[in-house]
């Protein structure tokens, strides 16, 4: 995975990784910014509004007809958030050039990209009114939806409660009281913010004339005044005074258990693949401890699994139960935690995890967005590594190393969504 | 060594080889220069199946509901207590399975350790070991499957409408099952269905990635003993399916924010060509582009006046046994959009197809289909679901080139009337709206 970076702009870099093994190109824009309770509605509102219009395709039936002309051009708007970053703009994947007689996709594509993020449809020199309020309604449609899915809002529940002092538990949608007060002027005002201030980073994973696609951004963002700012590390919380447990009551038939754990990891250490190989043998796998005594053996769920955050190290735990084995389920998931913590790591375990974690790493070579995603993360860590070198590590690793890292994990709060007593009958 | 036969499509690139094994299986190998190797080991046995018998039985066998899914779940299970994925954990794989309406699937995908992996695959498949109390287990496990489904909107809504476009057709039983039918599950019935339906002459290997069509034929030659012929009659209730739907509306209500609809076009005129399928298939994809994607003057009417707020998303199946075509989203009243989406379909039919419209909408559903090859686990699924209704993936290029407005336009006239459509409702509970 060799990758070329060239700055474009003050806090502007566009990043390549070669790969000629696909049928599509991949590319992506992103704005970097800090995750607050003040700014996060109106980043992810920000690439619904840019998706609308731009100053070449003022509405978003022009911009979907260039994207058919495109060959099935498909362009998303991204918003994650990572840690302390919220992370914002557009993920496009494209035919490569060699299926099209008429066009270059890939060249044309970046130029519709260029337009979305730089150059948009501006009434009066702001955005148009209409399309703000509309896409409003469609975000605060998707915040109340989130209830949905259930598992899902379970684990966006704990998270509120057990990061309340903590910028992680801000949701990436932002808060339905702050989108209905956005009008398109304090959004354009947002978006000026974010030309100016946010770190921007651009990927292209596939093949096609690396400098040609980087120039063109680089004129779309000539003009554009920069004065990036540095985002603040967040401090990690790795004590708990007191578990807390949450409950919430709605209609469901089944119970959804979340448990949220703080591990004392720091990313700075760069020990994400000790995380990785511990979550393996925990409950991430279906030969993990929670998967073969929660599921297989005590027969209380169907799934029942574990994952980490790559930067804050929270661990969570989840499962979907009958209400009545909350403490049950509860109870079997600490005490296969406790018989990490205590050693009980057989080499068939270890051997298993390791080799599962190479199988995952190694397959981030078959995904354009795989390998984009492995190295953009990795980056805002600090780090720079490829698959390949972290499989050695991980091959490296010893049951020590593993055991003394869950030396540090806590439970910290307890979250279920309880179903009504009707509801369960 | 069996001789290899060789299909390739130069467009694309791609190419499989594929032979009968001499225990009756059929293999297909796509070499492809990928880190991961996927294969697939499937049973044309799924939901639908369950009334059957032997050529020689006397009379049919009625089992119950989300069989076919319990066996998958419980295949992993072997002999001595051990589980299939602890076999796999030792090479590295990463296993699953599926199960739909017509077929179960048994899959891994691995960097290394291919050949290795492609045994236990086999083996494991071949060699059911089920006993009361392991069904017992079972049983609560995939209850709480069911479960998480019974919660799940879109699965809810997709369920209900099934039973809403057809009165007979199969495709209306669920996959799971239900709590009470898995309940009536055995060993002994577990084995029937195993001993009839998991027959090779039945199943297909289907294979993507860097892999040696040789050193697959060796693994099945070590594994794999000779089946005996395949002689199982499955009872079709679907013949005197109705042309209109069953209802044309069905409601349920869960806790969502806002009601969720999906209309569906019943459409019981199935080509016997399978190429004339896979036609079809294709060409509904493009109406379905032309008609109601976010290119469409529909769509984009719907959104500015916030009768729909989220991305409108349409599919169609088109197999033998069953065809519709549905389009979903959310909107506060599913009832003006099912009017607004008739009204559409009518003024089309009243303008003809947009000539430049059909020709952006062919190139994307062309492009998109190019697009699935970049995945070995992609391209083995694909396959297998084509070839499973008797088709072959690599053809669908010069298929979906071969559309023309005239066949597109056909289609439209015929194949929507009011008659066909049926709409299911997902309510939120009570009267939150």
């Amino acid at each position: 995975m060799v990758t070329i970076t060239k700055q474009i702009a003050d806090g502007v870099k566009i990043s390549y990784i070669k790969t000629d093994k696909f049928k599509t190109n991949y590319i992506s824009i992103n704005f970097i910014s800090p995750l607050s309770s003040d700014l996060v509605h109106y980043n992810s509102m920000l690439p619904l509004v840019l998706m609308r219009g731009t100053a070449k395709y003022p509405t978003q039936m022009d911009i979907n007809k260039r994207l058919q002309f495109l060959y099935s051009g498909d362009i998303v708007a991204r918003n994650s958030n990572f840690g302390e970053y919220h992370i914002f703009g557009f993920k496009a994947n494209m035919l490569n050039d060699r299926f099209a007689d008429d066009i270059s996709i890939t060249e044309e594509t970046v130029d519709l990209l260029c337009d979305m993020a730089f150059n948009p449809y501006l009434v009066n020199g702001s955005f148009d009114e209409s399309y703000t309020e509309c896409e409003k309604i469609s975000l605060i449609d998707t915040i109340e939806a989130e209830i949905n899915e259930k598992g899902k809002y379970a684990i966006k529940r704990l998270m509120s409660e057990m990061c309340k002092n903590e910028v992680f538990g801000i949701s990436k949608l932002g808060e339905i009281k702050d989108v209905k007060a956005i009008t398109a002027k304090s959004l354009y005002k947002a978006y000026q913010k974010a030309l100016k201030e946010y770190p921007i980073e651009i990927y292209f994973v596939g093949d096609g004339d690396f400098d040609v696609i980087a120039d063109k951004f680089e004129k779309a963002l000539k003009g554009i005044e920069r004065a990036p700012i540095e985002i603040p590390s967040a401090t990690l919380v790795s004590e708990v005074d007191k578990i807390r447990q949450i409950e919430d009551v709605e209609n469901v038939k089944q119970g959804k258990l979340v448990l949220g754990f703080r591990t004392g990891y720091k990313p700075e250490e760069n020990k994400y693949h000790l995380m990785q190989l511990f979550n393996e043998i925990y409950g991430g796998a279906p030969t993990a401890k929670l998967f073969l005594n929660v599921r297989e053996k005590m027969s209380l769920c169907y799934y029942c699994r574990s994952i980490i955050s790559q930067r804050t190290g929270i661990m969570l735990v989840s499962s979907g139960i009958e209400a009545k084995n909350k403490e049950i389920a509860e109870k079997a998931i600490l005490e296969q935690l406790e018989m990490i913590k205590n050693g009980d790591i057989t080499e068939e375990e270890m051997d298993s995890a390791k080799k599962s974690i190479r199988n995952g790493y190694m397959q981030i070579y078959d995904s354009a967005e795989a390998m984009e995603s492995w190295v953009f993360f990795r980056s805002l860590c600090g780090i720079s590594t490829t698959p390949m070198l972290e499989c050695e590590k991980i091959e490296k690793t010893t049951k020590q190393e593993i055991q003394e890292l869950t030396s540090k994990i806590k439970l910290d709060t307890v979250y279920f969504l309880r179903g009504k007593e009707k509801a369960n009958g | 060594m069996a001789n290899y036969n060789v299909k390739e499509n130069q467009m694309l690139n791609e190419k499989h080889y594929s032979f009968k094994h001499k225990s009756g299986l059929e293999v297909f190998v796509f070499p492809k220069e990928m880190t991961t190797s996927y294969a697939i080991f499937a049973t044309r046995y799924g939901a639908i199946d369950n009334k059957f018998k032997l050529s020689t039985d006397k009379d049919y066998t009625v089992v119950p509901d989300g069989i076919a899914h319990f066996l998958e779940h419980k295949l992993f299970e072997c002999e001595g207590g051990i589980d299939a994925f602890e076999l796999f954990a030792k090479t590295g794989a990463s296993a699953n399975a599926y199960t739909s309406n017509t077929m179960t699937g048994y899959l891994f995908s691995c960097t290394e350790n291919f050949y290795e992996s492609l045994e236990i695959l086999l083996d494991f498949v071949t060699h059911p070991y089920f006993t009361e109390k392991t069904v017992a287990k079972e049983q609560g496990i995939i209850a709480q499957e069911i479960k998480m489904y019974e919660d799940h909107p879109g699965a809810r809504l997709h369920k209900e409408l099934m039973k809403a476009l057809y009165k007979k057709n199969k495709v209306r039983i669920d996959v799971a099952g239900t709590v009470e039918s898995i309940g009536e599950i055995t060993a002994e019935i577990l084995y029937k269905c195993y001993n009839t339906f998991y027959n090779l002459n039945n199943m297909t290997l289907s294979i993507c990635g860097n892999v040696d069509v040789s050193c697959v034929e060796a693994v099945c030659d070590k594994v794999l003993t000779t089946a005996p012929e395949f002689n199982v009659l499955r009872d079709s209730e679907d013949e005197d399916e109705p042309k209109a739907v069953n209802q044309k509306r069905v409601y349920c209500e869960l806790n969502v924010s806002k009601p969720i609809f999906a209309i569906g076009i019943k459409d019981i005129d199935i080509p016997a060509d399978p190429n004339e399928r896979m036609k079809k298939a294709y060409a509904l994809e493009i109406l379905d582009e032309i008609l109601f994607s976010q290119s469409s003057t529909f769509y984009n009417e719907l959104y500015e006046e916030n009768l729909i707020s989220q991305d409108l998303s349409s599919g169609c199946e088109v197999t033998k046994y069953f065809s519709f075509n549905v389009i979903s989203s959310e909107s506060s009243d599913p009832e003006a959009v099912y009017s607004r989406f008739v009204e559409n379909i009518e003024n089309s039919k009243k303008n003809g197809i947009d000539k430049e419209a059909f020709e952006l909408s062919k190139r994307t559903v062309y492009a998109s289909n190019i697009k699935s090859f970049d995945s070995t686990e992609d391209i083995a699924n694909n396959f297998i679901f084509n070839h499973f209704d008797e088709g072959d993936l690599l053809d669908a290029p010069k298929i979906i080139e071969s559309i023309d407005i005239k066949y597109l336009t056909d289609l439209l006239n015929e194949g929507f009337k009011e008659e066909y459509y049926a709409m299911s409702v997902v309510n939120p509970i009570g009267e939150k709206i």
